[in-house]
Order: C-alpha cells, then structure tokens, then sequence
C-alpha cells in the first residue's frame, strides 16, 4: 500500500526512534495483559451479574481486550493508522521493520521479512506439537489400563479436546507456515511477499490465538470434545468461551496468510517462471491457500454464532429456543473437511519436491500430479456431510455424499504413483528427508485404505465414533502428515541454519516415531474394531491389551519427538555446515547465499526451463 | 544391463503377488477375529462389505509397498556423494492410464457395492416393524414400547423381526450405538431420528454412547438381550407398569 | 533451473529504493483485495445459510415464536425477580414478528448511495486531478455509513428478548429468526465500520496529498470492496425482507 508514496518520498530520512521501534514480544505482552484486565474489569461492571450470561460475557471481553492489546503491543495496528493519517513508511522505514540490521531481536518483533516469519512459524509449530504431545501423553498414560487413574474424566475430557485443536492448528501450519514462508517466495523468484506487512499479522495473530486456545487449561479446560457439537457446548465453562475467540482470531490468521500466498504466486514470479514451470510446492502451496481461503470462513461463523449464543442469549445451537446442533455441525464440517486437505496437501506437495531432488530425476506426471491436488481441493469442498452420516440429519443424502467421498481416492492415488514414479529407476540418495518420506508413503497407504471403509455408509454406521476413526486420522495426521512436515525440515533446514539435520539423530527419532506410530496406531484400530468408542476415559477389559500397546507405541513417538528436537537444537548450533545448495538441487532456494540475504537476490533471475531436469552439470554445481 | 532390469522387475511382481496374498490373508482373519459377533443382518453385511473391501485395497496397497521395496533394494544410491543423474522420465501415458482406470474402476465396484447396501440398510423390508422409543440423557438410555406401559434400562428385542427405534435426548447430542447390529444413529434434543435393524441371533449385546456427551460419557452403555418372540412377550407382561 | 543473465529491469539493490512501480504494486493490491472479498463472500453467504437453515428447520416452531414472557435486555433483572418470587403465571406464546423491512432497505440504499458517492468521486478524480474535491466527496461517502450503523443499531436494540423460564432454569432468549438477524445486522455494522475507517482514510490522504489525481490507485482499491459491501448488503437484504415467515 506504500509504493505510490515511495516515489515521492525515496530521499527521507528515517523517522526517528518513535515507539514504534521498541515494540516486541515483551510489550505485546503487557498491553494485552493491561487491556485484558480492562476488558474484565469494564466486563465486570457494565454487564448485570445476575443473568446466566454474565461470566462469559465477562471472559469474551477480557480476552477482546487480550487479543487487542496484543496487536496494538506488537504493532500490527501501526501501519493501518499510519495509512489513516497518510504517513506511509518510507523505504527506510520499510527496511527496518524488514529487521535488517536488528540481529536476533528481529525474531521477536513484527517483521515483514518473509524469511523471519518463516522461522517464527517452524517455533510455533514447534510450541503447538509441545504442548499437544504432552497432552497426547496425558491421554495414552490414562488409557494404559481400564479405569481412570491418571486424571479424572473431567480433565481427560479437556485433554482430548485441547489435545485436537491444537494438534489441527499446528499441523494447518507445520509445513505451509515455515515453508510457505520461508523458502517458497525465493523458489519462485521473489524479494519477499506481496503484503510483507500482512504476513507478519498472519504470524502473530496467531501467536495470540494459540495464547488463548492453550490458556483454555488455565479456567477449567474444555470437557466438550474437540468437535465442540453445539448442543455440549452449551454445558461449557469459560473454557468454551477460550475457544470460540481463538478460533475466530485463528481464522483472521489463516485468511490473511492465504491472500498473502496466492497473491505473491501470482503476481510476483520472476520472469520466465511460467506455471509449468512452477516448483510443485509452490503449487501446493496455492492449492492449499485457495482451499483455506474457502474453507476457513464457515469456521468463523460457526465459532461467532457460539459466542452470540453464550453471551448474548441468542440460540442457534440452543435446542429450547429452536436452534439446532445440525447448524453447528454443517457449518464446523463445511470447514472440517477442507481443512484436511489444507493439512495433507501442502505435505505431500513438499515430498514431491524431495523426491524429485533426492532420486535425481523429475517429478513424476508433472501435470497430472498438479491436476491431482486441484481436483482433490476441489471435491474436499463438496464431502463435509459424511462426517454426518450417523447423525440422522439428512438420509438421503448419504448416498451422494458417499459417491463424493469415494471420488476422492482417485486424485489420492495418484500421489502414490507421482511419488513411487519419481523414486523409481532414480539414484535414490538415503538422507533423513528420504527417510521420512519412505515412512510416508507406508503410513499413508494405511490411511488412505481406512479413509474408504469410513466413506462407506454402512461400515462408517459400525465405525463411527469409534478408536478406529481416531487411528484412521492419526495414521494420516501423524503417520502421513508430521512425516511429510519432519522430511520438509530435514530438507529446508541447511536452507535455515546453514547446517544439516543431525543425520543419527534423526534416524533415531524416524525409528522411534515410525515404530511407534505402527504399535500406537495399529493397535488402536483394533481397539476400533472390538468396538472401543473414541473419547472415553475408561474402557472395559476387553479392550485391556490393545491399549497397553497404543501407550507404550505413544511413549516410543514422544521419546523420538524428543530426539529429534534434541537434533534441532544441537544442529542448528554446532550442526555439520552444509553450504548454500547440500541437496544439489536446481530449485532457485538453493542457488541464493544461506542464510539468504535480506530480499533474496541482487539481481532476479530468469528462468528459461523448469527445476526438475538433473545431469552431470548439476551434480557438481 | 538388460537381463538384470528384467530380473529386478520379475522380483517387484513376486513381491507384489506375495504381499496381496498377505493381505488378503489379513482381509480374511482380522475383521472375523476382532469386530464384535454379528447379531442382525445389517452385522453381516457389515462384516462382508470388511472383508471385501479389504481384499479389493490388498492389491493397491502391495503395488505401492511392492514399489517402494523395489526403489529401496534397487535403485538406492550407496556410492559418496552426490548421486549422478538418473534417467530423466518425465510421463509415462501407458502407466498413468492405467493406473487411473485401475483405481476408477476399483472406486466404482466400491461405490456400487457401498450404495448397494446402504439401499439395503434403508430398505424396510417388514411392514410391522417393532417400534421402540429410545431416549438418551446424561448419562443413561432409557428404551419404551409404544403401545405398551413398559419402559427399561435394558433394551430386549425379539429374534427375527424388524425394529425401528426412534431416537431422541432430553439433554445434549448422545450416540445411539447398537455394538453387535452395525447400526448407529445420533440423538439429538428436540428431534426425533430413526433406524432399522433385524436381530437375527439370541444372545446379550451391547448399547453403547458414540457420541461425547460429557462427565461420564465412557460409561453411557446399557446391556441388551436378543430373545426368542415367545420370551420377549412375556417379559413384556412380566414388567410392572410406569407411568 | 537455468538461469539466463538478467535484463536491466531486473537489477536492483535493495538502497535504490521501492522495487516495482506503482501500476505493478496496484495490480498486486487489486489481487488481494479481490482474495478478500472472496473470502467476505463466503463468511457472509455462511451467515445467510445459517438464517436459511434455521428457517427451514423450524425446529418445534420457534423460528419466531416461543413460550415465555416479554421482556428486553434491561428487564432481565426485573424478570428474574418475577420468577424468583413466583408471581409468573403460565407463559404465553409470544410472536417475534419481523425485523422492520423498511429500515432495513434504508441501511442498504445507504450502503449503495455511499458506494455511488465513492464512486462517482474516484471518476472526478482521475478526469480532473482535483484532490481537494475528492477528499469532500470521500468524507461524505464515509459518513453516510456512520448514518447506517446508527440506524442498524437501532434495529439490533429492537430484537425482542424474551423471558423463558423452565422449571426452575431461567433465560433470556432470541428466537432463531432474531438470533440469524443479529448476526446479519453485526456482521453489517462490523462492515460499515470498516468503510468508514476507510472513506476517512482516503478523504485525510487526499487531502494531505498523498492520494491525488496521478495517485488514485488506491481509491479504486477500497471502491472495489466498498461495492462488494453495497452489493452484499442488498441481496442479504432481499433475503430477510422476502424469506421471513415459515409459513
């Protein structure tokens, strides 16, 4: 929004210091703390304390004040009222807020540079799979044997659903947000994102839902499940009100993120980098944002109406006033579905880029596998209902739902074939990346086939709602997706650090993870089909050794979680250097200096054929 | 060079017949060895649609781990270095086409069958179907006999005859959940939701709730008995009246 | 990836100053705005699907009736009491009636003429350079919204509440239909105020000088989303003026 002005103010000095300069994580911090303690002190007098609505009236403002203290403490208010009053950045300004020069601090401030955000996002990810793994562990460490003794229900019951929702929002970014961030504006050319400024707001505002959705422990949790079905929700604490804000400001999050990817594919490659020959993460990335873009409004309303029910005694979800869970369950699956394409396909999209650089040959049906995940965006927006086949909401529409459902596996098959074609009669070089990506394609094949049993009408009526579902998901949300996303940061991370993943540890972790994924996992389908239901605190005996398996498979995953984090740490300070292009590959990423400077190239480069064809020249480039 | 590509090849279709065989293997012992015994006729075509359809995923899911075993034992660099350029394919029309008819034409058997049975499922094949009225609450299911004064925690059901259970809550969403009938439908307040099922096999089963429902979900369940119509009616009669 | 050695366009460092020129920077920004806009399209056509869906389900016929007793917000207390004390005889059926159609017209010709203004001016603008003149005109394009939340506020204020009270749980309550509506009428205040924050925006920049007769980008941009506001603001209206009763 500044350039026009630019031009006429290229000569101005930078404004002095000004506030604006020492804004951080730690102000951010105390303005959200400070308005929040106004939102609950004005919440606390403004609104009569004997209505029923009043406590959540009181918590939704407290955290209106949080969120915008927050922002207005970072500076994401900055630029918008600078715009208001016509006082644009000058290119000066424009290169501080960049970070250059800032060091360290960079990381913790509102900095445009996509590369910052990019690593911002590989920490809140890195932060979100914490404390969702923990609470994985909280789980499995209760189900170890019948009976609650662990936690009681009450807290088991929060777990599950802040376990999932927040496992979902780490995955939604474990690969689009590092590496959508991070490396895709240089793969296609570009000195940064169209709206630099719009991709530091989409980082931290979601710093500062995923501050309230994990705060959700701190007021008595959220016994409700993760699905929050309307009806519940009702029966929920504050708790409710924790999750309903951070997932509308989660969405604001996700939107501004999309408009961002989209628009800087389109709009900013360099020259000759036409859309064939487009790197296929790039177009994954753009797949994935136009799906999110879709998807993630329903998401916004179905959490606003919830608010609007608990505070202002509305009733969309409130059987005794006429509302219907139904509206909820549409509204929260028309976005459900889309949302797991937009988790797989950016993971998938990476593996394709890894398999091509890691066998030496091309991706395999270019086209096709583009087609593939168009099409797959595509029908996921027309599935959402077969999470609604033992509703009893709409009978006949089972039948259509389920033809939509199984069209699916089409385009999902052909990933298999894209990445098996592109290994096959390659130089397949056995690095970590190539690892991961071995172990996902065995995880996701058992997905993949599982998906189909549930598509099907009358064997989703026996398997719904049960541990097989909850096996079904993790094999494709840990098994596919977390391994596509550890591949991803094997492969990105000299990019980062300038140094390889530390290549033991990093197997280590793949066969802790990979053996630990098949024990949990595998047994649990077993669990499912023994007729275990999901979410339950305690089982009967009949389950007892399913389940003493899946526990000791989930320690194996966090022991090798916990390895691998050990090997980022350790890498990413005294890590083996790996130069600028370890992989020897021909994407533009690997051909600027790492870490690459402040907007990537001196000059743009031209491209004249795609970054898949590998001879002798590249190999010692 | 030629004679060794086809040796390796002939060793990716061995592991492939190999590997389907296991699964279909599996496709016939796991579901008969773990899903719950089958006591109505939508269990058994449960049970059926299983196993089929796990037997129809063995050859697809041998063919991906056939090929990436292959690529491991095959085609895996293990000189230093940077691995030299591989052949550059790029398409292969042949293989695409017939990989995506393979798996249009498995979508489509899946789908038939699928659609097949659900008409199945919906089709109501008795004209005098028992009708009992299901309510769930927090946290227990309670099961009433229209046209009769009983109303039970425990569900019983005549062998051999055609139920319709309507469903409904008085509190949140619950799960209807008939463990060993294959048939499962959400309880909703305020509407009323139904499904079919014929017992077909004496013996005790489970009802269980699918749906989370809040405390003491895990221990929303309540204990059914499929009996002959001669039992069934007189403990209709055997039950004291409720009002 | 083959590289070829780079035209002089191409060359750049970073001191020179802004990358791309102003008709490339607008073309960008158009872009994001219609992404935008796409997704206001889908979080709007949620919100109507939510009021169509609450219609035709009617669950127990309350889209706008309901037992209980009448009241509005600032009586709950009072109610409370009543019930407290039982002095509440049976509850009766209470119609909600209709959100005032004609009101709701006014907000969206509002939004439109406002639209029209913004428009009309962005055309002044570039035919005669006259910033001065399009900064009046987008002053006044940014308060006919303030008119317009003034006036939806008063319909929101307007939703009967009524007093349910069940054995021994008493609520305030919505209707389906005053529920589905005052998500409408927020999510319609909630746009106006952005028009604002952004007509206000456009009339100080061109009257500082920074938006002008050569530098009118902008005002195409926010014109843009502005008409989308205008559109979206007549077809809601349409809807809940038209598709009202379930009957």
């Amino acid at each position: 929004m500044t350039t026009t002005l630019e031009h006429a103010t290229t000569m101005a000095q930078p404004k002095g210091g000004g506030l604006a300069r020492h804004q951080n994580f730690a102000t951010a911090i105390v303005a959200g703390v400070v308005l929040a303690w106004v939102g609950w002190f004005l919440g606390r007098h403004l609104f009569w304390n004997g209505s029923d609505n009043w406590s959540d009236q009181v918590t939704i403002l407290t955290l209106l004040g949080w969120m915008l203290g927050f922002w207005i403490g970072i500076g994401a208010f900055n630029a918008p009222f600078q715009w208001l009053l016509g006082r644009d950045n000058t290119r000066a300004d424009n290169l501080y807020y960049a970070g250059d020069k800032q060091g360290r601090m960079r990381y913790w401030k509102f900095t445009t540079d996509h590369k910052v955000v990019g690593v911002q996002y590989i920490i809140v990810t890195m932060g979100l799979l914490a404390v969702g793994g923990i609470l994985a562990m909280a789980i499995r460490t209760e189900l170890i044997t019948p009976g609650t003794h662990f936690v009681n229900q009450q807290v088991y019951n929060s777990f599950i659903a802040i376990h999932g929702m927040v496992m979902i929002l780490a995955l939604i970014v474990a690969v689009a947000g590092p590496w959508g961030n991070f490396v895709m504006p240089i793969m296609i050319g570009a000195r940064d994102m169209a709206f630099p400024r719009l991709n530091a707001l989409s980082l931290w505002t979601l710093v500062s839902a995923a501050t309230v959705l994990v705060g959700t422990l701190a007021v008595g949790g959220l016994p409700v499940g993760w699905v929050v079905l309307g009806t519940i929700a009702n029966q929920a604490g504050p708790g409710m009100d924790f999750f309903a804000v951070a997932i509308v400001i989660f969405t604001v999050s996700t939107t501004v993120a999309s408009v961002n990817l989209i628009t800087t594919v389109i709009t900013m490659r360099t020259r000759g980098m036409t859309l064939d020959r487009l790197p296929i993460f790039v177009w994954g990335t753009i797949i994935t944002a136009a799906l999110a873009l879709y998807a993630f409004p329903f998401f916004f309303v179905a959490e606003a109406n919830q608010i609007f029910d608990r505070t202002a005694s509305t009733s969309f979800y409130v059987a005794a006033g006429g509302g219907t869970s139904w509206l909820q369950a549409n509204l929260f699956w028309l976005m459900g579905h889309p949302e797991v394409y937009v988790i797989l396909i950016p993971a998938v999209a990476a593996l394709f880029e890894i398999s091509s650089t890691m066998a030496r040959k091309p991706v395999f049906s270019y086209r096709t596998a583009v087609g593939a995940m168009v099409v797959l965006a595509g029908l996921s927006a027309v599935v959402w209902a077969h999470h609604m086949f033992t509703a009893g909401w709409a009978p006949s529409l089972s039948g259509p739902f389920m033809v939509t459902t199984e069209l699916i596996s089409i385009p999902t098959g052909i990933f298999f074939l894209v990445l098996v074609g592109t290994l096959w009669r390659g130089n397949v070089w056995m690095k970590l990346p190539t690892v991961w990506m071995f172990g996902f394609i065995f995880n996701f094949i058992v997905g993949g086939v599982t998906g189909i049993y549930l598509s099907d009408v009358p064997l989703d009526e026996q398997l719904h709602g049960t541990m097989f579902v909850t096996a079904h998901f993790h094999y494709i949300f840990v098994g596919s997706v977390l391994f596509g996303a550890i591949a991803a940061l094997a492969y990105w991370f000299p990019k980062v650090s300038g140094r390889y993943l530390n290549e033991f540890l990093g197997r280590l972790s793949f066969w802790l993870v990979f053996s630990g994924v098949q024990l949990t996992f595998g047994a649990m389908f077993l669990s499912g089909l023994k007729g275990m239901p999901r979410r339950d605190a305690s089982y009967s005996f009949a389950f007892e050794h399913t389940n003493f398996i899946s526990t000791i498979g989930a320690y194996m995953i966090m022991s090798g979680m916990l390895v691998l984090l050990g090997a980022v740490i350790t890498s990413w300070r005294s890590g083996e250097p790996s130069g600028p292009n370890p992989w020897r590959a021909n994407t533009l990423e690997w051909q600027v200096p790492t870490p690459p400077p402040l907007e990537n190239f001196d000059v743009l480069p031209v491209i004249t054929e795609d970054p898949y064809h590998f001879d002798e020249t590249t190999v010692n480039a | 060079m030629e004679t060794s590509a086809k040796k390796s090849l002939r060793s990716f279709y061995w592991t492939w017949v190999i590997l389907t065989a296991v699964g279909v293997g599996l496709s016939l012992w796991l579901p008969r060895r773990y899903m719950p015994a089958a006591m109505s006729n939508d269990a058994h075509l449960t049970m059926t649609t299983m196993i089929l359809f796990s037997i129809c995923a063995a050859p697809v899911a041998s063919g991906v781990y056939a090929g990436a075993l292959h690529v491991l034992r095959h085609h895996r660099y293990r000189g230093d270095g940077v691995p030299p350029p591989a052949p550059q394919i790029r398409e292969s029309t042949k293989l695409l086409t017939s990989w995506i008819t393979a798996s249009a034409i498995l979508t489509v058997f899946v789908l038939v069958w699928g659609l097949g049975a659900l008409a199945a499922e919906n089709g109501s094949s008795s004209s005098n179907p028992l009708v009992v009225n299901v309510t769930g609450q927090q946290w227990v299911w309670t099961f009433s006999y229209p046209g009769t004064h009983v109303v039970s925690d425990e569900l019983y059901l005549p062998e051999n005859r055609e139920v319709e259970f309507r469903v409904t809550s008085l509190d949140v969403t619950h799960g209807f959940w008939l463990v060993n009938m294959g048939v499962q439908v959400d309880a909703n307040p305020d509407v009323i939701t139904t499904i079919h099922t014929t017992p077909d096999k004496l013996g005790v089963f489970e009802v269980r709730c699918e749906q989370f429902c809040g405390l003491n979900h895990a221990f929303m369940d309540a204990v059914g008995y499929v009996v002959t119509p001669q039992k069934f009616s007189s403990w209709l009669s055997a039950q004291p009246a409720r009002a | 990836m083959s590289i070829d050695s780079p035209s002089r366009d191409q060359t750049h460092s970073p001191g020179d100053g802004p990358h791309d020129s102003p008709e490339k920077v607008d073309g960008r920004e158009r872009l994001g705005v219609w992404l935008f806009i796409g997704a206001d399209v889908v979080t709007v056509g949620a919100l109507l699907f939510t009021y169509l869906y609450l219609r035709a389900v009617d669950t127990a016929g309350h889209w706008m009736n309901m037992w209980g007793y009448q009241g509005s917000l600032h009586t709950y207390q009072y109610w409370a009491n009543a019930a407290a004390n039982g002095t509440l005889k049976n509850p009766t059926l209470i119609h909600v009636g209709t959100v005032s159609a004609g009101l709701q017209w006014l907000v969206a010709a509002i939004t439109v003429l406002s639209a029209l203004l913004l428009w009309v001016g962005e055309k002044g603008l570039r035919a005669n350079k006259n910033a001065k003149s399009f900064s009046a005109t987008a002053v006044v394009a940014a308060l006919l919204p303030v008119v317009g939340i003034i006036f939806t506020a008063v319909l929101l204020k307007d939703l009967p509440q009524i007093f349910v009270s069940i054995n021994d749980s008493n609520t305030m309550s919505y209707t389906t239909y005053d529920s589905a509506m005052m998500a409408l009428l927020s999510s319609t205040i909630f746009h106006l105020v952005i028009l604002t924050f952004l007509g206000l925006g456009l009339s100080i920049r061109a009257a500082r000088g920074v938006v002008s007769g050569d530098r009118w980008y902008q005002v195409r941009l926010v014109r843009m989303f502005w008409v989308w506001v205008a559109l979206s603001s007549v077809v809601a209206t349409l809807i809940t003026t038209t598709i009202t009763s379930t009957h």
